[in-house]
């Protein structure tokens, strides 16, 4: 591959943001493709804007240049909404329907977000992964893998590039007992949810 | 099985400082002596964690300094050793930075420098390639996480070769990037771990007469250093063009891909350097002589494009040579900065290849989201009790200096408790300074970490000289800003082994402050008591304040791990009048107001159950909305 296929991860700070940025650069690796995988953050993780750049295919510089996102994940409204910035319209994208505004601020609606998201992008899921995390595991906390599930499933470029069985592998190397068990049920749920919303 | 101990010729997945750590393993360290500092953190956090298994010392030290001569001890006596550290915490380590120079070593001795361009979590972005001058230490940059795994061996083979310490450089890009690595080697079966310490008293005694001679020995090794290297630390590729780059460390990454997406990659020669000091001086020639154009792409300072330019002028070749006209000198370099550059320095530019669809245009905007003080974080409550304390006792315009931790996020509104942070240790120093020049009362903030890094000094320097300052020290039990790490007041070493616990009160009160405990959990409580405390102190008395509750982070993890409950805290909405007090006293993430509200929610997921909301809301309209665990007090 000459050009590297981009992924931007975005969340807030403690959302898992870089443990689902491992679980695909793992994926990758038994995909048996090269990966670089950037975790940018402010200071430490504390509740702030995360990203994390993934870039999969020949090279090692690790930042996506803005514009250049082929697929984005956000765990967080909000964060999805200020990483427009990396998408062109091309770009495909994956929200959770999750908001966490900053303490002590002005902030937009869930629906004016996804809204002003949708007038720029050609193809927006707004998913909840919450939803699926909350019912499998009782908690929110498999949020991520949950996304990286659906977003498999609504991107066929995406799931061409690192396949379903790559990203299981991935959670067996990751998770162990039954924390494996229930997060191959969330993964594979939100798989099946995405695949689903296209049509699949 | 942890990654960094896989078996040879297997492909891990590992970030750049794991990377360092497992080459510092394969090429045989027995000791590993740091300080926690982002993004240098996870390189011993990694040995620490494997540290029993293999047999080898690691350590958390109190601070750069005393961490560098802790491994550089080992490295004169023949054990392989490696000490790591930000850029600014090489400030701290100067001192015995320039004397190993002198002496050298009798075994491979690295240090890290993980510089970090851009500031992420940094006061400064000091590029400290140019330490490699003031110590005549030559620097080794990676140019990637893979090559972070390579470069660290070959710093080690290269200071066994000339008995010289080594200065491996990183930036944040690389120590917090992850890439698949093919592992090469395995670990050896046993390290060399004992040394003997030769009484070299002409070496390792650094009195004029001895410093003289070896100074004459260090220019020698810094001369062979930089005319005898080549490859690995500097490779030609596509040679014999006009046009020529020079790239060094992670520029060259952007370079190579930059190139390739301008088609460019046969049209020009790179010299690829990853020693940037001194520049080995054959392949620089050698590119420099046919050369017509030269860009030296690095990031951060000129350090290398001034090398160049003095070499090219010394021997009198006549091609023109560029650098920082091409690529910014503050900020982290990245593919789209340097794609940038070169478009403009070969006049080939494409200003479609990346057209995004722009920022989101929508009213209210998207709010700025910079890192807070997590919910349930006992700073918070701290903050809320001591300015409460102040305030009752009449104490107003009270100046606050602060330190570095994740307290320093207390700059932010509505707490507004740091107006100065400079660093480790800083809080103690400049309040005493202050207060021989202000007549407002001073306190002075610092975390527990920080207390033993460098505040000590501090506290006995107030005291000795008669300085007017309460310190406070916000005491969460742990290094929680970087991750966790264990210091003296844990009672654990980096290993987890248990030993002796020093606590911050006794040391206060050996150096004479009359220290008062408080337990932020307790917020009535604790404002009597600072109230008791503040009138000792007008009265002209020195006291100290310790706020002691453990890090929310590690409470919430304790109490997943032992299921234990904690409580939840919920606003009613029939006793809520919107008076928002809760909301801008506390600041709390779990708080929120949505926009078509006029009363705040808990997010439950997020309450740590630490009760300051329900302690100041005037109206008694917070309280816990579960049962908690009987015992759920003594995680905190
Ligand atoms: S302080 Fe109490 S009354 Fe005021 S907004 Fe908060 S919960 Fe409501
Ligand atoms: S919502 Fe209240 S009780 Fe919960 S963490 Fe925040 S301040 Fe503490």
């Amino acid at each position: 591959m000459s050009r590297r296929f981009n992924l931007v991860l975005t969340g807030v700070g403690g959302q898992g943001l870089i443990t689902l940025g491992r679980l695909i650069g793992e994926a990758c690796i038994r995909a048996g493709l090269n990966v670089t995988v950037a975790e940018v953050h402010g200071m430490s993780q504390r509740g702030g804007s995360v990203i994390v750049h993934v870039r999969i295919g020949e090279g090692d510089s690790p930042v996506i240049p803005v514009g250049g996102a082929h697929h984005i994940i956000a765990m967080e409204v909000l964060e999805a909404g200020r990483s427009v910035r990396y998408a062109n319209k091309d770009t495909v994208m994956v929200v959770n329907d999750l908001i966490l505004p900053p303490p002590l601020a002005k902030y937009p609606g869930k629906k004016d977000v996804i809204e002003a998201l949708k007038s720029k992008l050609g193809r927006v899921y707004l998913y909840d992964a919450e939803g699926v995390s909350k019912r499998i595991m009782g908690t929110p906390i498999s949020s991520n893998i949950a996304l990286l599930g659906f977003s498999l499933g609504v991107n066929p470029a995406l799931e061409d590039l690192i396949g379903k069985t790559d990203v299981e592998k991935a959670i067996e190397a990751i998770f162990k007992g039954k924390a494996l068990e229930l997060n191959m049920k969330v993964f594979e749920e939100a798989f099946k949810e995405g695949k689903a919303s296209v049509g699949g | 099985m942890n990654p960094i101990l896989a078996r040879k010729g297997e492909t891990v997945l590992l970030m750049g400082n794991e990377a360092i750590a497992r080459g510092a393993l394969e090429s045989g360290i027995c000791m590993a002596a740091a300080y926690p500092g982002t993004p240098s953190t996870e390189i011993v956090e990694t040995l620490s964690e494997v540290a029993k298994d293999l047999k080898i010392w690691v350590e958390w030290s109190v601070n750069e300094k005393v961490a560098f001569e802790t491994a550089y001890a080992a490295a004169i006596s023949g054990v392989k050793s490696l000490t790591a550290m930000k850029h600014v915490g090489l400030n701290v380590a100067a001192d015995i930075l320039m004397s190993s120079a002198y002496a050298g070593v009798k075994a491979g001795f690295v240090v890290v420098s993980a510089d970090d361009p851009g500031h992420h979590s940094s006061q400064n972005e000091q590029d400290n390639r140019w330490y490699g001058f003031i110590s005549h230490i030559p620097v080794v940059e990676p140019s990637s996480p893979r090559e972070a795994y390579y470069y660290t061996k070959e710093s080690f083979k290269l200071s066994e070769k000339y008995g010289h310490p080594i200065i491996l450089r990183t930036t944040t890009r690389i120590s917090h990037t992850r890439q698949p690595v093919t592992l090469d080697e395995d670990l050896p079966e046993s390290p060399v771990c004992k040394g003997v310490f030769e009484k070299a008293i002409d070496r390792w005694v650094l009195v004029p007469g001895h410093a003289r001679k070896l100074k004459m020995k260090l220019l020698e090794v810094w001369r062979k250093i930089q005319y005898d290297t080549g490859e690995p630390f500097a490779k030609i590729i596509n040679p014999g063009m006009k046009d020529v780059i020079i790239a060094s460390g992670i520029a060259y990454s952007h370079v190579e891909e930059a190139l390739r997406i301008l088609g460019l990659e046969s049209k020009v020669t790179v010299l690829k350097i990853n020693m940037p000091v001194p520049v080995p001086r054959k392949p620089v020639e050698e590119v420099l002589r046919n050369a017509e154009r030269v860009l030296v792409v690095e990031e951060l300072d000129p350090v290398v494009e001034k090398q160049v330019k003095s070499i090219s002028s010394e021997l009198g070749f006549g091609c023109k040579i560029y650098g920082k006209e091409y690529v910014p000198e503050n900020d982290e370099l990245s593919l789209q900065v340097v794609y940038n550059g070169l478009c403009r320095f070969f006049d080939k530019c494409d200003p479609s290849i990346w057209e995004s669809v722009g920022d989101l245009k929508i009213e209210p905007t998207i709010p700025p989201r910079p890192p807070v003080l997590c919910p349930g974080c006992p700073h918070r409550s701290s903050y809320y009790i001591v300015k409460t304390a102040l305030n009752k006792a009449g104490i107003r315009n009270v100046i606050f200096t602060g330190d570095i931790g994740c307290y320093t996020l207390g700059f932010q509104k509505p707490f507004e408790t740091q107006m100065t942070s400079f660093e480790m240790g800083g809080a103690i120093g400049v309040a005493h300074g202050l207060s021989k020049v202000v007549d407002e009362a001073i306190v002075a903030v610092v975390g527990d970490s920080t207390f033993y890094h460098a505040g000590i000094p501090g506290v006995i320097n107030l005291v000795f000289n008669k300085g007017r300052a309460i310190p406070l020290i916000l005491d969460n039990s742990i290094t929680a800003m970087t991750g966790h790490q264990p210091h003296p007041g844990t009672g654990v070493t980096a290993v987890g082994e248990p030993t002796a616990r020093i606590m911050p009160e006794d040391v206060l009160k050996a150096v004479g402050f009359e220290t008062y405990l408080i337990n932020p959990l307790k917020v009535k409580e604790s404002i009597n008591t600072l109230g008791k405390a503040l009138e000792e102190f007008k009265s002209g008395k020195n006291i100290a304040i310790i706020s002691r509750a453990r890090c929310a982070l590690e409470v919430l993890r304790d109490a997943r791990k032992t299921k234990t409950v904690l409580p939840v805290y919920k606003v009613d909405p029939e006793k809520c009048t919107g008076c928002m007090a809760c909301v801008n006293l506390s600041a709390c993430p779990a708080l929120v107001v949505d926009p078509d509200s006029r009363k705040p929610v808990i997010i439950e997921d997020l309450c740590a159950g630490c009760g300051l909301c329900a302690s100041i809301c005037p109206f008694k309209a917070i309280s816990t909305a579960n049962t908690p665990s009987q015992d759920w007090e003594k995680l905190w």
